[in-house]
């Protein structure tokens, strides 16, 4: 372990070495896109049925790509006894509330953490992140029992405000302060700004980026979200789209399969939007904590 | 925005060493910074206080006491903690999660190692990323989702996966309704749907191994095995180490895969603890006990935390 650190660590540009080609590689490309396929034919055959008759729906051999393109279950979806849309407005009111909140409440803390002085800053800063250890089973009973208190169950508000902040938000925004160098900050004061405008004139501005990221991680979050809504909500009209979802679904899978598949398919659209713009940030940023330590 | 970010970057600095830099300044000016700090940390540090502090320290005290919603919590000591050792049902939720976790400490490291050593050859640009982003996807969707797509997949009779295991002349399997095979079912799809995180994760590390250290290696006739043993595993601990706490803590807390694919049955046969707690809380509104059993969720959390804190330090020397 530790002599591999004795190496200087040279740039990776030594490029073209002589490896027995051909037979290795295409043995892993094969092998890579056997796991591909394995990753992306659910959504496919979920795609496909959405497009399916339903009475056609588990025909026998499956058929991977669509044969036909009916839309008729969505239309289905959507009137069905589960009010698949308003349980997708839900969800996004409290996605795009708590998305919000946190990008106000989570740069503005992350820069006090990494750029302003005053007594308690480290410790308060490590208590917050040490809340990240805390699972959210462990706090669910008695937050089911301050939401009964104050009447927020049922209530989109008991999803919304334990979301507006995160010690996981404060943490990110605080690296990227961290690496903004102080003399930018120094020259605003010297300049006469008061904080609010340092803060919100000059360092808001250049984490643009990082609170980008840190919206869209956190309203995917909020728009993946199963286990709170389940406990907090519970009512049709209430609901949020993966409790809809379930709902449609009925015990033991016994609802209209190709209209779930439908509704399924619309509600990873954020997800595939997300994917589809932003995965190289993201990825980015998910992984960095990781390899940097 | 990036560029001027990164032309102006200087390396951070240490977040405590920052005291007495700035000489000659008047009190008033500290105070009024000092000031400026609580004022924004107070909105984080109110939601930590009221909806994880506060709870916390609630579930700690609920957990020694009797409470069924309707009358005041009526304090019994360590009663609920002595009856979690008589309980067969926590025994068994127990087992299954224990079980979960180890499934998917090997089963998600396993492949995404393996995905992630075959990614980071030198691929066609696009090809790796088209790989990426298929094992990737899953990731972002819900796990709610997922778990729909796939109950439908595992039907026994109707779904996919066993007409293709008999058309290859195998049995029907009931992937979601008896005993042993409920639970290879949520392993399937927590595996297939982290894999990729955990691939990606690595495959950042692979890209940090110095490449001529590798070619060194070979050059003095080590074997593929030996470099990847001796060199390259060594070398990505740290994504190791992080991937496993992951996969531990994520596995623990596993709760609407098993709601979507068995709803936890037949019986107890795939019931995570968390289901189990939801169940005793919200159903049975044994608030006390669940709580109880909450708080042993979390310190098992904690300690696997705490291991991986006291590792990461020793590696921290990688950097």
């Amino acid at each position: 372990m530790n002599n591999t650190t004795l190496l200087p660590s040279r740039s990776r540009s030594g490029r073209a070495v002589r490896r027995r080609p051909g037979v290795g590689k295409s043995v892993s490309v094969a092998l890579l896109v056997l796991g591909a396929i394995g990753m992306i034919a659910p959504f496919l055959w979920m795609f496909t049925t959405s497009l399916r008759d339903a009475g056609h729906a588990y025909d026998l051999p499956p058929q991977w790509l669509p044969t036909e393109w009916d839309w008729s279950n969505y239309a289905g979806a959507v009137t069905g006894p589960v009010p698949i849309l308003r349980n997708m407005f839900n969800s996004a009111v409290i996605a795009i509330a708590v998305s919000i909140g946190m990008i106000i409440t989570a740069p503005m803390a992350g820069y006090a953490f990494a750029k302003l002085e005053f007594p308690g800053r480290n410790s308060i800063f490590v208590g917050l992140l040490s809340s990240l250890m805390v699972p959210a089973q462990v706090t669910i009973i008695p937050l089911f029992l301050l939401m009964r208190t104050f009447g927020l169950l049922d209530n989109p508000l008991s999803l919304i405000l334990p979301g507006i902040t995160g010690a996981l938000g404060v943490f990110l925004l605080r690296q990227f302060f961290l690496g903004l160098p102080q003399e930018i900050i120094d020259a605003a004061r010297m300049d006469g700004a008061t904080a609010w405008q340092t803060y919100r004139l000059i360092a808001l501005p250049l984490a643009k980026n990082a609170v980008s990221t840190l919206g869209v991680i956190t309203f995917l979050g909020s728009w993946n979200a199963y286990f709170a809504p389940s406990i907090f909500l519970n009512s049709t009209d209430t609901a949020t789209l993966p409790l809809g979802l379930v709902l449609m679904l009925g015990p033991y899978g016994a609802g209209n399969v190709a209209q779930v598949m439908g509704a399924t398919t619309i509600a990873i659209a954020p997800a595939l939007i997300v994917f589809l713009v932003a995965q190289r940030w993201i990825i980015a940023s998910l992984t960095q904590s990781a390899v940097k330590g | 925005m990036t560029l001027t970010a990164h032309k102006t970057a200087l390396p951070p600095a240490p977040p405590s060493g920052r005291g007495g830099r700035r000489p000659g300044r008047i009190g008033t000016a500290r105070r009024r910074e000092a000031l400026t700090g609580y004022l924004f940390t107070a909105p984080t540090v109110i939601g930590f206080l009221v909806f994880i502090l506060g709870p916390l320290v609630a579930a700690l005290y609920l957990s020694l006491t009797k409470y069924n919603i309707l009358t005041a919590p009526k304090f019994v000591g360590f009663d609920n903690y002595a009856r979690m050792f008589r309980d067969e049902r926590l025994a068994i939720t127990y087992g299954n999660t224990v079980l979960y976790v180890g499934a998917a400490v090997v089963l998600i490291n396993g492949f995404a190692l393996l995905f992630a050593v075959l990614i980071n050859q030198r691929l066609p640009r696009a090809l790796t990323y088209v790989f990426r982003s298929a094992y990737f996807f899953p990731y972002l969707v819900a796990l709610v989702y997922v778990s729909i797509i796939w109950q439908a997949l595992f039907q026994k009779d109707t779904g996919i996966l066993n007409y293709y295991i008999t058309a290859l002349g195998g049995e029907r399997i009931d992937w979601l309704n008896s005993s042993e095979f409920s639970k290879v079912s949520v392993i399937i799809v927590d595996t297939w749907r982290n894999v990729g995180f955990a691939m990606l994760i690595f495959v950042a590390a692979l890209q940090e191994v110095p490449k001529d250290m590798v070619e060194a290696a070979r050059m003095d006739g080590a074997s593929e095995w030996q470099v990847f043993r001796r060199i390259v595993l060594p070398m990505i601990s740290q994504a190791t180490f992080f991937n496993i706490t992951i996969t531990i803590i994520g596995a623990f807390q596993i709760y609407e895969s098993i709601i979507v694919l068995t709803r936890g049955g037949p019986g107890d046969a795939s019931r995570s603890v968390v289901m189990y707690i939801a169940e005793v809380a919200f159903n049975k509104f044994d608030m006390g006990y669940a709580s109880a059993i909450a708080v042993t969720l979390f310190l098992i959390i904690m300690l696997v935390t705490m291991v991986q804190f006291r590792l990461r330090k020793s590696w921290v020397n990688n950097e």
